[in-house]
């Protein structure tokens, strides 16, 4: 063959690391934000109570927890059209509701204003108050939707995660030695470096990977693909139904009935689940003649993260229908939503959700840190593009994760009563991450890297001193009286801030070698002195 | 689609092309064949819907590669409309079946 011909078709290997390179690129600094505060999200409620410190239950039965919510309920909203209970497990461990009151009848009337979702004690049923913070929710939220209004940071993230696919794919193809690569790691080599750290955590994960790149999109994929429901349905509710079974839309009769007890519902679904528990309640028309109460499984105790769900009789308790037993296609898709939430995962399995999560997180970052090092050419001045790709790493890699901690930090700072605190925490998370990244911009690319490690770094491991000083949950305390939540979190922040504080230690060697090897190169040969050094 | 002619404006604007093709164009393909082969598939219509909307995203990630593999540019955008159009074009006419 030709080499005219060759050229004009580039081997698959060839095309394939070329769209890698370039999708990685493009979509990495995004990815690696997604595949963070992702992981960051296996830890959703824990989070949560963290930045709740003054929130401290004990776990109840759901039957108990149901139980107290509906008391509670009963006072507060005993007419309302629907109640949302979230019953607590051992993770999440209050009853949160909502409520949705009904409609005035009058249409010129001003909507009632949304109830906010509330927490209460599943011991008692008593409202249970504490500083307003997003919490752990924030991280899960982002890492979807990108803090961007709804649907454009949906879309976006989809994108990033449809490049993730092809890029793992292209990945894999242009890949020759997989085997080898599990066992290959030069250090302190560069480039090279950088590429067996790729290589390295993509293989080692790579079934992760993949499997987590996919059901991320399947989480999302009524949004992102409907096109087959409306190619079979005139109506989506129709497929709606037939997959997840109806739900109950009786109006309200306006016949009072009193409303059937729950805990013994809560006996029947679990006995009808095998033992599985219910993890929402939906009453409709509390304490009419038309009451239902929905019962939907949970998530915790099976793979098949859409549970089922039996809807009773809120007034004498009957069972009067149930979802449809799940087909291949839609236990296919549940499965997949488990996989990636990792709902079913107990403590040992959730931690290692976590590190291949970490595992993600670094394969992009090694390929984000490759795609620069690779096309630097030695003594040349980078090119524009090269050096826009630095200040974004810097501004992914290391701000990143030093917004994340000012986040927290600032959920023990700030005044408890501020208004709006929440959202307050939020922004000064953005203001630290693209402040520094701002920062970042301005500085020389190799101390940018040891700044903003360095600053990263203190910030964490701040978190358990500021986190001693402001609560009486501090990592001494915490140790004596068993609060193993909290003891896990300060050491969780002591490791996280130690390996930035080892990667700007690295950034600071690296960046004097350079410049000694600088210094060197312009320095006037003298050849006697070369000379003498061979000798 | 790379190399000599590389900064050139129109190899600038035939990139733009593919890209646009690769993106837009794989979407557009990926939904209308996968749409298609649910409406036709002699399966329990929900189970062909689902199982159509699992595996969409995989054929888009297989159309997306392929047209930064494919060379002839023409040949790219001709495969990925076509395909785009034509089963679209079979949908509307068929229309949905429930």
């Amino acid at each position: 063959m030709s080499k005219a011909a060759s050229n004009e078709t580039p081997g698959v290997r060839q095309s394939m690391a070329w769209i890698h390179g370039w999708l990685g690129l493009l979509a990495g600094w995004i990815l690696f934000a997604m595949f963070l505060t992702g992981t960051a999200s296996y830890f959703r409620p824990e989070i949560t109570r963290w930045m709740q410190p003054e929130i401290d239950l004990h776990p109840v039965t759901a039957a108990t927890a149901a139980d107290t919510a509906v008391a509670h309920l009963q006072k507060v909203a005993p007419t309302a059209e629907q109640w949302f209970i979230t019953l607590p497990d051992a993770r999440t461990t209050a009853t949160r509701i909502f409520i949705r009151e009904r409609p005035n009848p009058d249409p010129n009337a001003k909507p009632a204003p949304r109830r906010p979702e509330r927490r209460l004690d599943p011991a008692t049923g008593e409202e249970v108050t504490a500083r307003d913070t997003r919490g752990g929710e924030h991280f899960y939220r982002f890492h979807f939707q990108l803090q961007i209004p709804h649907p454009w940071g949906r879309w976006l993230a989809g994108l990033c995660a449809m490049a993730m696919l092809a890029a793992i794919i292209s990945g894999v193809i242009t890949h020759k030695r997989i085997f080898v690569d599990f066992f290959t790691l030069r250090w302190s080599k560069g480039q090279r470096s950088w590429l067996d750290a790729h290589n390295v955590s993509a293989v080692i994960a790579l079934p992760f990977h993949a499997m987590i790149t996919y059901t991320g999109l399947i989480t999302l994929v009524a949004m992102y693909m409907p096109w087959p429901i409306q190619a079979n349905y005139k109506d989506p509710a129709t497929f709606e139904t037939a997959v997840f079974g109806a739900e109950p839309d009786a109006e309200a009769s306006g016949r009072l009935a009193a409303l059937t007890p729950v805990a013994p519902l809560i006996a029947k679904a679990s006995e009808e689940w095998a033992g599985g528990r219910p993890a929402t309640m939906v009453v409709r028309n509390p304490n009419d003649a038309t009451a239902t109460v929905t019962l939907y499984q949970s998530a915790k105790d099976r793979l098949n993260a859409r549970g089922r769900s039996i809807v009773f009789s809120g007034v004498d308790g009957r069972r009067l229908s149930a979802s449809p037993p799940p087909d291949p296609a839609a236990e296919t898709s549940g499965v997949m939503l488990g996989l990636h939430m990792g709902s079913f995962a107990g403590p040992v399995l959730r931690l290692t959700y976590f590190l291949l999560g970490l595992a993600g997180t670094a394969m992009v970052g090694t390929g984000l840190m490759l795609w620069t090092v690779k096309r630097k050419r030695p003594g040349a001045a980078p090119f524009f593009g090269i050096r826009l790709a630095e200040r974004l790493n810097v501004g992914a890699i290391a701000c990143l994760p030093a917004g994340m901690a000012a986040f927290l930090l600032a959920n023990r700072l700030l005044p408890v009563t501020l208004p709006a605190r929440g959202d307050v925490e939020v922004s000064i998370m953005f203001w630290t991450w693209f402040g520094l990244a701002a920062l970042a911009c301005v500085r020389p690319i190799r101390r940018a890297w040891t700044e903003t490690l360095a600053i990263a770094a203190v910030a964490f491991l701040a978190l358990p001193l500021v986190n001693a000083l402001t609560t009486d949950r501090g990592l001494i305390r915490s140790v004596v009286s068993g609060d193993w939540l909290f003891v896990a979190f300060d050491l969780a922040m002591l490791a996280t801030g130690a390996l930035l504080g080892f990667g700007a230690w690295r950034a600071a060697q690296i960046s004097s070698r350079s410049a000694r090897k600088r210094r060197a190169a312009e320095r006037p040969v003298n050849p006697l002195r070369e000379a003498a050094d061979a000798h | 689609m790379k190399g000599k002619m590389a900064g050139s404006s129109i190899a600038n604007g035939r990139m733009a092309a593919r890209a646009f093709t690769a993106i837009v164009g794989g979407y557009a393909a990926a939904a209308g064949c996968v749409s298609l082969l649910a409406r036709i598939a002699p399966v329990d219509r929900a189970e062909a819907t689902i199982w159509a909307m699992t595996l969409s995203f995989l054929v888009y990630a297989g159309l997306i590669l392929w047209a930064f593999h494919e060379t002839r540019l023409a040949r790219v955008a001709g495969t990925i409309w076509g395909l785009a159009f034509g089963s679209v074009g079979c949908l509307w006419l068929l229309g949905p079946m429930l």
